[in-house]
């Protein structure tokens, strides 16, 4: 294989690992096989990408020859970059060697790329990385933040320097919720800012504000978040006693909510019905607790271990334990940001992957905790920041609990991620009629973008923007929305 | 109806020589003419006549008091003349023209003094003067102020604020700004009403004397019977409102330099107080009799020259022509 | 007997102060609950509410020395989140002035054209008595989705909100100017705007004074709500941020500051009103 080898040739390999995506190697994968016997079960991702090629080639779009000429010369920059990019959407759409090779066969090389243009903006892509070893249209950015530890990436790149590294001068400002944050950058006041992961897909619906299509091109953390009781709810642990209880939840807009209604619908609660969810920013979660307004909330930290710290709360549930790995704060731009300002939008994109790749690293966690403590940012004890960034915590029973992974920083934002929050908006009612789940997700998810960048930056992207994922112990199948939403007893639909 | 050519004694003229009195030949400054207010009644539906057929006029020079009962629309017809309100029907004429609004012609002293209580006594004054000569520098503007600020005996006071001055003092201040900008006349309305006695006798013996020395045109409004014969040269009289008519002019049969302390001890005196008193206890309320008894023209309202003669003056009748000895005759033909 | 007058005003006053701090320390005392046994491991990651039983609640020496951190460094800059106590004070007074002065430009015509042509007031009332009580922070999400811009939002919502009180004032004031003063300009044949200046203006200014003495204290308190919800800057974001904390020490530092200024505008209109102020 070869990052530079044309993508569109079904006879090259791009995948370093096997057609398969499940060895390290091709050899490894044939030796697999030769052991089993059995033919490379087929990729699910296949499936959904067939279904969407037939409907776009529907459309009948021309073909553009230029892109698919084998024949480039690798000393032009370029068109070094432009393959670049259609290998990683290429792996994005297909996920494996096989289905791609079997695709491009099928189809021929010139039908495919048109057939994908149609869904993912080739062009710009290109464009956008192309144009990115241009100058920088702009240096000087704010980004908007609201102070919680999910922001980590976004606030500690600041005082890291790792803006600086990419030529940028940035503001991060504080921002009092998300409401605001997401006026403040309708209104172009930020050119990025710290949203939650379900946001960029309520703007881009007009859910809850006027549709302006948004992007999200990072997940900033993985994890991190919790539910955390009154200390008077100590014997009331089991959630089927929490009828009538008040929980809080920093947005409507937010994994928080979807989160804690999922988990108590599963405990045989109607969240509209059998429990009151409010709208509560997060700071004002630990007074109401105190004060007795609220029983619980499911809140973004450092506010869970803040009630621990202040003595007036226990963590009841890490969220990992809800679903491990489940998306929780996006980094998040305007596509027309994005458009306008294409190399600023990569040096800064590449800044915040950087940070995000930086606070992966556990060994770093303790200095984060000290950079992003302080009042310029977070304004919290160190104490309280650090327990959550290095997941050594007291969880307000007495106990000192070790989970390393309570938050992490896995920036890939995984189409899946979008098509999951989708079926929860419509299952809760935010949104309704039909959706085309894919598309949007498509829209506004950016992991082909997210793929290409890394690749270029050395990481590894995941060889697939597509995913299951366990929730609970129940399977979401990216590709079954529709059944997925129609499996919950509880819901609006 | 034949009028005899009026005649009424020149200022300084000696009362004795009422049985000759020589035509006046001084310029008339306001003429009122025919004039009559209406104002609608608080349903809206109709109106009333406050007074109507008002006719009479001063002369350059002179000094006319107006005297009625409340509610006869002095105040009104004082506006009327001062262009601050407007009538139902008739018109002023002022030096020839008719008038359609107020004028620097025509200066007022308010009955309230109406002083503009953030600005000191001297800047009350300014402001008029200012108005009048807008071109006048600053010094010349405090010059002419000070001059009047000194006639009215205020001097020392120029920079006080209304409200540290007494009630009197205030309205010397109200009429130095009415005198500052020289009008042809000055327009007062019951200015010295609100003072106590003392403060009201020493301020008409100023204004008798500023007038005196200035010559300067005066209609005033008064019910102060002393007061209109002190200071007037002819009292017209109004009957009481609704529909008030001049019920006659009365002219002061007093020598012109009469002072408060000797005007009451001279013969006509008497004569003059009970003819006006009489007027305005009885005469003012029957009046519309009078009018029906047939020979009364409101363009020509009898002119009374009450005297110590050998009938008591004050007897006699609208419309029913005296000997001049009586001190009656036929009023100014107006034109 | 006045100078001896306002010392005792001035013990008494100290004296209430002094019972109030020391009311507040024994209440603060009387908070503390017991200290509770811990695994030291574990007490190190917990703060001292729950280890010591403190009160939630600073002593007055804790948030005096708050107060004298903040007075003796004023203006340090460490970031855009994180400014000394002047430069957020600086902050917001500009936007309240800025919003308070517009609003004075706008309000003061208008009110003299109402208070002079009962047409005017008729045709503009309905408005006015709609507009008047709405809150001014409901403005905020119209303004921010209007102007585009979260400074601009502030000094509109202060705009707003004190147009009101010196617009009505206005008319009031100017509709209440003694005909006779009127009367006075007519008779000298004085130019309506020459009579606007010189005689309804002084006239009136006491009331129009008035209006903006309320305007200027509704748009300091305004400045506080519509700074915590858009943050950022000003003394509103600094009280916020100290909730964001929950340092009620902060708190109460922010509130501290807010009354000193909120007591000087009022002072400095109070001053201006006299200077105005003329009695009959």
């Amino acid at each position: 294989m070869g990052a530079l080898s044309n993508p569109f040739d079904p006879d090259q390999t791009l995948w370093g690992g096997c057609s398969c995506g499940q060895h390290a190697s091709q050899a490894e994968h044939d030796a697999a096989h030769r052991l089993t016997g059995a033919a490379p079960a087929p990729d699910e991702r296949e499936r959904l990408a067939e279904g969407r090629v037939a409907e776009s080639a529907a459309s009948d779009r021309a073909a553009q020859p230029a892109d698919t000429d084998p024949d480039v010369a690798w000393t032009d920059r370029e068109a070094v970059l432009a393959r670049t990019v259609e290998s990683a959407v290429l792996r994005g759409v297909f996920g494996g060697d096989a289905s791609r090779r079997g695709f491009l066969r099928a189809v021929g090389s010139a039908t495919a790329l048109a057939a994908i243009s149609q869904f993912i903006p080739l062009d710009k892509l290109k464009a956008a990385i192309v144009e990115a070893k241009g100058p920088l249209e702009k240096t000087e950015l704010n980004i908007g933040f609201v102070p919680i530890t999910c922001a980590t990436p976004i606030i500690m790149a600041s005082p890291l320097g790792f803006y600086e590294r990419y030529g940028l001068d940035v503001e991060v400002i504080k921002t009092a919720g998300w409401a605001v944050s997401r006026d403040k950058s309708l209104a172009e006041e930020y050119d990025a800012a710290h949203m939650l992961t379900p946001m960029p897909l309520a703007i881009t619906l007009g859910a809850g504000s006027v549709a302006t299509p948004w992007t999200m091109p990072a997940v900033e953390n993985i994890n991190g978040q919790a539910i955390t009781l009154a200390m008077k709810h100590l014997d009331r642990q089991d959630p089927s006693q929490w009828k009538g209880f008040v929980f809080g939840v920093p947005f409507e807009y937010s994994m928080h909510n979807f989160l804690l209604r999922y988990y108590v619908a599963e405990a045989g609660l109607d969240p509209d019905q059998d429990i009151q969810i409010r709208v509560v920013p997060p700071p004002e979660m630990v007074a109401n607790l105190s004060a007795g307004n609220l029983d619980g909330y499911l809140s973004p930290d450092p506010f869970n271990q803040r009630a621990v710290y202040d003595g007036v709360g226990f963590i009841y549930k890490l969220t990992k334990e809800i679903w491990e790995g489940h998306p929780c704060c996006a980094f998040a731009a305007s596509r027309k940001f994005i458009d306008e300002t294409p190399n600023t939008f990569l040096a800064l994109y590449k800044a915040i992957l950087d940070a995000t790749a930086y606070s992966q690293v556990h060994e770093n966690r303790k200095e984060i905790a000290e950079a992003i403590a302080p009042r310029n940012y977070l304004n919290q004890p160190v104490t309280v920041v650090e327990q959550v960034l290095t997941g050594r915590f007291a969880d307000g029973l007495g106990n000192v609990r070790n989970e390393p992974d309570r938050i992490d920083f896995d920036p890939f934002p995984y189409h899946s991620f979008a098509v999951w929050i989708l079926t929860q908006m419509k299952r809760w009612g935010y949104v309704e009629g039909d959706l085309d789940y894919a598309a949007i997700a498509e829209q506004v998810y950016l992991a082909t973008d997210a793929a290409a960048v890394m690749q270029e930056m050395g990481m590894s992207p995941p060889e697939t923007t597509y995913k299951s994922h366990t929730i609970m112990g129940k399977t979401f199948d990216p590709a079954e929305p529709e059944a997925y939403l129609q499996s919950f007893a509880i819901s609006r639909v | 109806m034949t009028a005899p050519l009026a005649k009424t004694p020149k200022r300084g003229e000696p009362i004795g020589d009422l049985m000759s009195p020589a035509p006046d030949t001084r310029k008339k400054i306001i003429q009122v003419e025919g004039l009559e207010r209406r104002f609608a009644t608080p349903d809206g539906k109709s109106n009333t006549q406050v007074f109507g057929d008002v006719w009479f006029s001063i002369h350059e020079g002179e000094f006319v008091c107006l005297i009625g009962h409340s509610g006869c629309g002095k105040t009104t017809l004082l506006n009327i003349l001062a262009g601050l309100d407007a009538p139902t029907a008739g018109g002023v004429i002022v030096d020839g023209k008719e008038i359609s609004g107020p004028s620097l012609d025509r200066s007022v002293v308010f009955q309230s003094h109406a002083l503009m209580p953030w600005l000191s006594a001297i800047k009350n004054i300014a402001f008029a003067v200012e108005s009048r000569w807008p071109q006048w520098s600053r010094k010349q503007v405090l010059d002419h102020c000070q001059k009047y600020i000194d006639l009215v005996h205020l001097t020392g006071s120029e920079s006080k604020k209304p409200v540290q001055l007494s009630g009197g003092m205030k309205q010397r201040v109200g009429i130095a700004r009415a005198f500052s900008i020289e009008p042809k006349i000055l327009l007062m309305d019951e200015p010295f009403s609100a003072l106590d006695a003392l403060t009201r006798g020493s301020l008409q013996e100023e204004l008798l004397s500023i007038c005196a020395e200035t010559h300067q045109t005066c209609f005033m409004i008064t019910h102060d019977i002393d007061e209109a014969i002190l200071l007037a040269d002819k009292i017209v009289l109004m009957t009481n409102g609704p529909e008030a008519r001049v019920c006659e002019i009365v002219e002061n049969t007093l020598p012109r330099e009469r002072t408060r302390q000797d005007a009451y001890t001279h013969p006509n005196y008497y004569p003059m107080r009970n003819h006006l008193m009489e007027f305005l206890v009885s005469r003012s309320k029957r009046f519309s009799q009078e009018l029906s008894s047939g020979s009364y023209d409101p363009r020509y309202p009898p002119v009374v020259r009450p005297t110590a003669g050998p009938r008591d003056a004050g007897a006699s009748k609208a419309g029913e022509p005296q000997p001049a000895q009586d001190g009656a005759k036929y009023g100014d033909p107006l034109r | 007997m006045q100078p001896r007058m306002s010392v005792k005003a001035g013990m008494l006053s100290l004296v209430l102060l002094t019972l109030f701090l020391a009311a507040w320390h024994l209440l603060v005392l009387a908070q503390q609950g017991p200290a509770v046994e811990m695994d030291p491991e574990y007490a190190a990651l917990m703060g001292k509410q729950a280890t010591e039983g403190a009160s939630a609640l600073p002593k007055p020496a804790e948030v005096g020395a708050e107060l004298w951190r903040h007075v003796t460094d004023p203006f340090y800059d460490a970031g855009p989140n994180d400014k000394g106590i002047g430069i957020q004070l600086a902050y917001s007074l500009f936007r309240v002035l800025t919003g308070f002065l517009l609003a004075a430009c706008v309000a003061i015509p208008i009110g003299f054209l109402i208070g002079m042509s009962p047409i005017f007031r008729k045709a503009l009332d309905p408005f006015i008595q709609i507009m008047k009580p709405v809150s001014p922070l409901a403005w905020m999400p119209l303004a921010l989705y209007t102007i585009k811009d979260s400074n601009l939002s502030a000094i509109f919502v202060i705009f707003i909100c004190s147009v009101w009180p010196m617009l009505i004032n206005t008319a009031f004031g100017v509709a209440s100017v003694r005909k006779e003063w009127l009367n006075v300009a007519r008779t000298l044949e004085v130019g309506a705007l020459r009579t606007a200046f010189r005689v309804v203006l002084p006239a009136a200014a006491p009331t129009i004074l008035t209006g903006m003495r309320i305007s200027i204290g509704i748009a300091w308190l305004v400045i506080v709500a519509a700074e915590m919800l858009v943050g950022g800057t000003g003394i509103g974001y600094f009280v916020w941020n100290e909730w964001n904390n929950l340092s009620i020490t902060g708190v109460i530092s922010g509130i501290v500051f807010i009354g000193l200024v909120g007591m000087l505008l009022d002072m400095a209109l109070a001053r201006a009103s006299k200077l105005v102020a003329y009695a009959e």
